[in-house]
């Protein structure tokens, strides 16, 4: 048995203390590969490539399991909200 | 176990049972889940152990890669300084083998950069030595001019973001002037 979502969500939670977090099991339940959404204070100041690294260290035990994640969003507060602010603008302004 | 796969001798077969009749129960079942599969692609990809006790080893295949004296390490660290464009991947550019790789393939070839690539399917010992190199747990890997880029999350976000064509600005623009001179020396001909 693989690695299920709930997991990957309590380990994300408890490493990198996450502010909005979404974990997607892509592999239609086998727990076999993941879609990630994050966005934490951990990533203020690191470049894609390092907040790609924390995730991944965060995940390392997991990852021998997992066969394929895939990190989509990986940003900090600020870029959050103002990625949700837009959004809206453009809502509205539809 | 008692189907044979395709690619083994009767006599190879033979050795693989006996191997796997020595070998703990747990072990057996286990033996036909093969870690390092692709799913999206369809293809059932994996590296199969030869197990032939009466091989000697001079007659094991020879591996360009193992017979020389360069460690793997060296290969990759070689593969990175020399080529632009590196991409470890699973498959060949033009044939993936994996969703991922398929993808950051896809994004390389929109900035027409020449790309040099090596498969990790077929060799486990090269894909481990890929993995420690960049500390990077996933394929595809991607280095670009000597630099450890990401997958293919990375390299697409930075696709969106413009920061891939600056990153492979001055490889684009050799190719063109490559290309205009060649263009030149046609009209001289002329």
């Amino acid at each position: 048995m693989g690695v299920t979502k709930e997991q990957l969500e309590s380990t994300l939670t408890s490493k990198l203390n996450p502010q909005h977090l979404e974990v997607t099991d892509t592999s239609g339940g086998c727990g076999a590969s993941f879609v990630i959404d994050i966005v934490s204070e951990r990533f203020e100041g690191k470049r894609l490539l390092e907040r790609h690294r924390l995730v991944n260290a965060a995940l390392e035990e997991e990852m021998k399991e997992i066969h394929a994640l895939s990190i989509k969003k990986v940003l900090t507060p600020q870029q959050w909200k103002q990625q949700q602010e837009e959004s809206e603008k453009s809502k509205s302004a539809a | 176990m008692q189907l044979r796969p395709a690619h083994l001798t009767p006599t190879a077969h033979r050795h693989l049972l006996v191997f796997l009749s020595l070998l703990p129960r747990s072990r057996q079942k286990s033996s036909s889940t093969v870690p390092g599969f692709c799913y999206q692609s369809g293809m059932a990809y994996a590296t199969t152990v030869h197990v032939d006790p009466d091989t000697h080893g001079d007659f094991k295949p020879t591996n360009k890669l193992e017979s020389s004296v360069l460690s793997l390490r060296d290969v990759v660290e070689q593969d990175v300084q020399q080529n632009p464009v590196m991409i470890y991947m699973k498959g060949v550019p033009d044939v993936p083998q994996c969703g991922f790789s398929a993808l950051a393939v896809k994004v390389l070839k929109l900035y027409g950069v020449p790309l040099s690539a090596r498969s990790i399917l077929e060799d486990a010992e090269l894909k481990n030595a890929v993995k420690s190199f960049s500390n990077w747990p996933t394929f595809p890997q991607i280095f670009i001019k000597g630099e450890f880029i990401g997958g293919s999350d990375i390299i697409l976000s930075m696709h969106q973001s413009g920061e891939l064509k600056e990153k492979l600005k001055d490889i684009a623009n050799n190719q063109r002037l490559n290309k205009l001179s060649v263009i030149k020396y046609e009209g001289d001909m002329v």
